[in-house]
């Protein structure tokens, strides 16, 4: 309840901000410093102190599992801001509002980390989706935001009303919108499970299959990711999308296992890994902008984390927090640094090891960590995540699809790092707003990711404290 | 006394990092003075242990090695009287064939100087664990370090090309050998779960014939390659390539004595396998014989050596075969003293000669180098076994030893020897007797090699001449020291219920006859003033070494290359290189037509979703069916 | 009445709103459809909540069936937000390119 509360009054604070603070500079500290107490309140809340005690059982529960998430995602928000502050500073008069979208934002991340009511995970998708359509078209002049934006909503608004029909239908079927199913009718079943159930799960699935960009449901996310600001497509790819993650996982966890006798998700859930893997990884292949490239890189990473909801196990749940923390630092690192090079082409990088030398090497080990070399964040994530399907026992072969389109990945990751070590160019980069604080930000990251693949286990013993 | 044990190999060590690291800032002699001097303190050590009789029963344990639920290989030490003997030569022998390289490879600019003797030093220590290990992977440890360090040092004039294949070539034969002490070690830990020697000796009688055949017999493969028996044994002529000194400690009187060390240590095992000992023992004689009929016709005076090494070996291992482990142990001995005489004595004339090593080049150098002259004499006579010098006595054991065992395996170890004194006196009176046949330049430039290199010479010759007395035997007034001094460790042969002194008579007759005869013809033959070096007809295919290594050329090398030639030239090429570049193109391909799919339109976007919701729902109301279909795939 | 009744006549209107999305151009119309979707998501929430409260035992604690009409309200309330930040996107977009065509704007694709 704390990061909750407390990022509502920032995100209100914040919009206050606009009129009374009159320092423009301020404004990205206040919102860092507010981001500082949102992180502090939930560790402490991890550690059980608590601002307020209502009852909010049967609506939310926070568990260990969500406190932990909230905090990565605090952190990863926390990172985004202190890398990105001179990035949203150029979004001109707006500055706190864009702020004050990302606490809601981070609003909607806490419900979905502890939703335990098919209304608050309604109610969590659209705090979460809704400040982003605005933050995706923020850049009102630019054609390609204005067209991104529209996608979106379009698209948004769509799925939202797939994901409704699929929570009625649910609620036809078993009479509850509580994310324990209650008692399953009798009549008009399939192998025990009611038909409006079965029938709204697989569209709830669909539903948030699209809000995790998982294939077939994929296809505003690359155009999205491409039109929208470098910062917002940052946090949406990163952040947002891990949430998403969280709360389909948290769905299925229940509800999988619930009505296993009648569906073998097992069965859609790989074909779902296949496809997002597939086109993810082929497409980001023959892209010639860095942007879209790691757009597309973001959807292939999505399929990995699908296998966290695939096997539903120990594993998977250490997996997905392991592989949200690898996976959003490295891509915020990485978008923070395209934010200063204006030609976001592959041709863009060339030879930036000459010319900065420390955000090369940074982006180097993100990139690494991205496509899952050893001693980086991303390895072990992907470890966890291979693992967590040898554990079920079943579908092995989906293990060596994953490593296989790993493989390929490194062709692309690879090219970056190509583009900016072994060849010669002048990239043209903002040099002036590559400051001290950014470079040390960059460096600290990336010393985290390499931690982070030194000793996993870092991460996870504070999860088992 | 523990950490004094460990202070043993770990001096070696340092040296060899310190002169290894600091090549480039040390000094020549400040390099030879601390390469020599770690040698020397560890043989200091080694005596300590000597003469205190500091033999503890239980293996020294310092840290666990590897240790898993199954296994549990500690690094250990096993010190007791066969370690100890062999410690005594390594460090002993070592220390003067240090003492020797100081002045040998003086030509050396000093960064090579450090890298010749931080390698020497590694030797040594790789050799020391070899020996001091408790358990059969420590000494697998040393037995792979003197491995390298021997490839090392045969290609240490990296330059040279030919050189480089020797090394090569070495490696190679011996890693062909360490396949089967591998397999060996895995074998013992699969039956015993142990590689201790304790444990695996203790239990040894539990082994199933098969088994314990098996692990001698792959053990043996082991030996055969370090040791360089047939058929591996070509590698060892061809190490000659490196400098003298190594040929004399590693090639001669140490590292090829491994394999040697190994089934004297093992004959537990081996006693149990009578059949691995009858392989042992043909094996040994066959190689003795072979080798011995090679050195009859080598030019170049170190093949000749390096053949002779070759079926000295052959002669220890006959030894081991007939169960006299205690003699082969000995023989090892002897030998170190002699061969590495041989070899630094063949260095001081090679020296003299300004690297000349054709011996048909050479003649009448006894006026010149008489230090040289007097103690390769004392090795020739011992080597050929004249009376009463060490070889004279080990090989007469050996020599009884196979009488006892089976009459045919006495005549050819004992015609072996005849070749032996043959070709032994053959090389000296072409080196030293007759007249000078090399040219002007070389004449002028003959000397007499310093100290450094005449007294380790005079101090070996010493060892050659009287060191067999301590197993003297009893008919001439001896009392079997060696063997009593082995016998905790290593098993003597009996003679019990045997005439020993007729056999004894019989062999001290027959050798002074037979050696007189062969020195006659000798000096006939090969005491001139001209000598063309050039043979024709059987003599033809002995210098030719039987052909052998065209034959191992043309059935294992040959065919080996062509199928690699064709593996990279048509297998790599087109068809590894092709499916992957073609997977490559594939991929670029699909990429480009998959990225089609995302047009750019809202409409297509949510009609692709709908149709996807749509089929799912077809994919699950059929799911029965196509679970089923695809089981009948898979 | 049966509430299978209510069932087909919400997926008619849903299917009605999603072939509305699929084929027209017009941003305010494909909107309008969306609207629809949730409108047929609300009729039929409110058809399951009927159906519950029947199933109720009477006499038992809580009004079965309640809350699905709480979440009616949501739905409205969320779609109102919904149309709000939607009107000023396309407001927006029609600002730069005086059109409201969805494929107008096509700039983003491969």
């Amino acid at each position: 309840m704390n990061a909750l509360i407390l990022s509502a009054v920032w995100g209100i604070i914040l919009m206050f901000c606009s009129i009374l603070v009159k320092n423009k500079k301020a404004i990205g500290y206040i919102a860092a410093f507010g981001l500082l107490t949102i992180l502090i309140g939930n560790i402490a809340e991890t550690y059980g102190t608590q601002i307020t005690h209502y009852n909010i059982y049967p609506m939310l529960l926070l568990d260990r599992f969500g406190l932990f998430f909230n905090t990565i995602a605090i952190l990863s928000v926390f990172i985004f801001v202190l890398l990105s502050l001179i990035e949203i500073r150029k979004t001109g008069k707006y500055e706190p509002e864009f702020y004050t979208l990302i606490f809601f934002v981070i609003c909607g991340i806490t419900i979905l980390t502890s939703y335990q009511n098919l209304l608050m995970l309604f109610l969590g998708i659209e705090i979460l989706s809704i400040p982003l359509y605005i933050l995706t078209g923020s850049d009102k002049k630019n054609l390609k935001s204005n067209e991104a934006s529209l996608k979106y909503f379009l698209m948004g608004a769509f799925s939202t009303g797939i994901m409704l029909l699929g929570i009625a239908l649910i609620y036809g079927g078993t009479g509850t919108f509580n994310l324990q199913p209650g008692t399953h009718s009798v009549v008009g079943t399939y192998h025990g499970i009611s038909f409006l159930e079965i029938t709204g799960l697989i569209i709830l699935m669909c539903a948030m299959a699209f809000k995790a960009s998982v294939a077939p449901f994929h296809f505003w996310a690359p155009d999205v990711y491409d039109g929208a600001p470098t910062p917002v497509t940052s946090f949406m790819a990163t952040i947002v999308k891990v949430t998403a993650f969280l709360a389909f996982f948290k769905l299925c966890e229940v509800r999988v296992t619930d009505t296993l006798t009648a569906v073998n998700w097992k069965m859609i859930f790989a074909v779902m890994i296949v496809a997002t893997l597939f086109i993810g990884n082929i497409t980001a292949i023959f892209q010639q902008s860095v942007k879209r490239m790691l757009a597309y890189s973001s959807i292939a990473q999505a399929g990995f984390m699908m296998y966290a909801i695939f096997s539903l196990n120990d594993v998977a749940k250490e997996g997905l927090l392991y592989y949200a923390m690898a996976y959003s630092l490295a891509t915020i690192g990485l978008f923070a640094t395209m934010s200063k090079i204006k030609d976001y082409s592959f041709e863009g990088y060339n030879g930036l090891a000459k010319k900065q030398p420390t955000l090369a090497a940074t982006n180097a080990i993100f990139l690494l960590s991205l496509s899952g070399i050893p001693l980086t964040a991303g390895f072990f994530a992907k470890y966890y995540m291979l693992a967590s399907v040898i554990k079920t026992g079943s579908y092995t072969w989906l293990v060596i699809v994953g490593v296989c389109f790993a493989t390929i990945s490194i062709y692309y990751y690879f090219r970056l790092i190509q583009a900016m070590y072994f060849k010669t160019g002048n990239p043209d980069t903002i040099d002036h707003e590559i400051t001290p604080f950014f470079k040390n930000m960059l460096i600290v990251v990336a010393v985290f990711i390499v931690l982070l693949g030194a000793f996993p286990q870092l991460l996870l013993n504070w999860f088992y404290f | 006394m523990n950490a004094l044990v460990l202070c043993i190999p770990l001096l070696p060590f340092l040296g060899f990092l310190l002169v290894g690291l600091l090549r480039n800032k040390l000094s020549r002699p400040l390099i030879g003075i601390i390469a020599s001097g770690v040698i020397g303190i560890a043989f200091i050590l080694t005596l300590v242990i000597f003469f205190t009789h500091y033999y503890p029963a239980n293996a020294i344990t310092y840290f666990d090695f590897i240790k898993n639920s199954k296994y549990d290989i500690s690094f250990s030490f096993q010190v007791d009287q066969l370690s100890t003997l062999f410690m005594l030569i390594i460090t002993g022998v070592g220390f003067l064939i240090h003492v020797y390289s100081t002045s040998y490879m003086h030509d050396e600019t000093p960064a090579h100087y450090a890298r010749y003797f931080s390698y020497l030093n590694l030797f040594v220590f790789s050799m020391l664990l070899l020996v001091l290990g408790a358990n059969y992977v420590i000494m697998f440890l040393g037995w792979e370090g003197v491995g390298i360090c021997s490839y090392l040092l045969i290609g240490y004039w990296f330059k040279n090309n030919q050189y480089n294949y020797a090394a090569r070539k070495a490696f190679v034969m011996n890693r062909i050998g360490d396949v089967g002490f591998l397999l060996a070690i895995f074998w013992l830990l699969a039956r015993l779960g142990s590689v201790d020697y304790s444990i695996v000796f203790s239990n040894a009688s539990a082994l199933s014939t098969t088994d314990v055949t098996g692990i001698t017999i792959l053990l043996f493969v082991g030996a055969i390659g370090k040791s360089a028996q047939i058929p591996l044994y070509t590698w060892l002529p061809d190490a000659m390539a490196g400098p003298t000194p190594v040929s004399a400690l590693i090639h001669a009187a140490t590292m090829v004595t491994a394999g040697i060390y190994m089934i004297a240590r093992s004959n537990v095992l081996y006693s149990l396998s009578p059949v691995s000992m009858d392989i042992v023992a043909v094996i040994g004689v066959a190689t003795a014989l072979l080798a011995a009929s090679i050195a009859l016709f080598q030019n170049d005076i170190k093949k000749v050596l390096a053949y002779s090494t070759v079926s000295q070996l052959g002669f220890m291992f006959v030894a081991l075969g007939v169960g006299a482990y205690t003699t082969g142990v000995f023989h090892v001995m002897t030998h170190a003293f002699f061969k590495a005489l041989l070899f630094l004595g063949a260095g001081s004339v090679i020296h003299a000669m300004g690297g000349e090593q054709d011996i048909t080049k050479m003649g009448g150098l006894r006026k010149k180098i008489p230090i040289t002259y007097w103690t390769f004499l004392i090795a020739v006579l011992a080597i050929s076994g004249f009376p009463f010098t060490s070889g004279f006595i080990s090989k007469d054991e050996i020599l009884l030893a196979a009488y006892s065992h089976s009459k045919p395996l006495f005549w050819l170890t004992a015609f072996a020897a005849v070749l032996t004194a043959f070709y032994m006196f053959r090389v000296f009176m072409l080196v030293f007797l007759g007249g000078f046949r090399g040219n002007d330049e070389q004449q002028h430039h003959l000397h007499e090699s310093p100290p450094a290199m005449t007294i380790p010479l005079i101090i070996l010759a010493i060892l050659a001449a009287i060191g067999g007395f301590v197993q003297l035997p009893e008919l001439f007034g001896g009392h079997d020291y060696f063997n009593q001094f082995l016998a905790p460790v290593v098993p003597a042969l009996s003679h019990e219920g045997e005439n020993l002194a007729t056999k004894e008579y019989a062999l001290l007759g027959g050798t002074i006859v037979g050696l007189i005869i062969i020195f006659l013809f000798c000096k006939k033959w090969f005491a001139v003033n001209q000598f063309e070096g050039k043979y024709t007809g059987f003599k033809n295919v002995l210098a030719h070494k039987w052909y052998m290594d065209e034959l191992y050329d043309a059935i294992i090398v040959n065919p080996f290359n062509n199928i690699a030639g064709f593996l990279k030239s048509i297998v790599e090429k087109s068809g590894i290189d092709g499916i992957v570049n073609g997977v490559g193109r594939f991929i670029q391909y699909s990429s480009r037509q998959v990225r089609l799919i995302q047009s750019g339109l809202v409409g297509n976007y949510i009609l692709i979703m709908v149709l996807s919701i749509t089929v799912l729902f077809m994919v699950f109301w059929n799911q029965d069916l196509i679970i089923a279909f695809l089981q009948k795939i898979f | 009445m049966p509430v299978s009744y209510y069932i087909i006549l919400a997926s008619a209107l849903f299917c009605i709103g999603v072939a509305g999305v699929l084929t027209r151009r017009n941003a305010i119309i494909v909107f309008m459809c969306i609207e629809l979707m949730l409108n047929a998501v609300n009729l039929l929430l409110v058809a399951f909540s009927k159906m519950q409260n029947i199933a109720t035992p009477p006499g038992s604690v809580s009004v079965g069936g309640s809350d699905a009409q709480i979440f009616v309200f949501f739905i409205m309330v969320v779609a109102a937000a919904e149309v709000s930040v939607g009107l000023a996107i396309i407001v927006m977009m029609y600002r730069n390119v005086h059109s409201i065509d969805i494929n107008f704007l096509n700039r983003l694709k491969n």
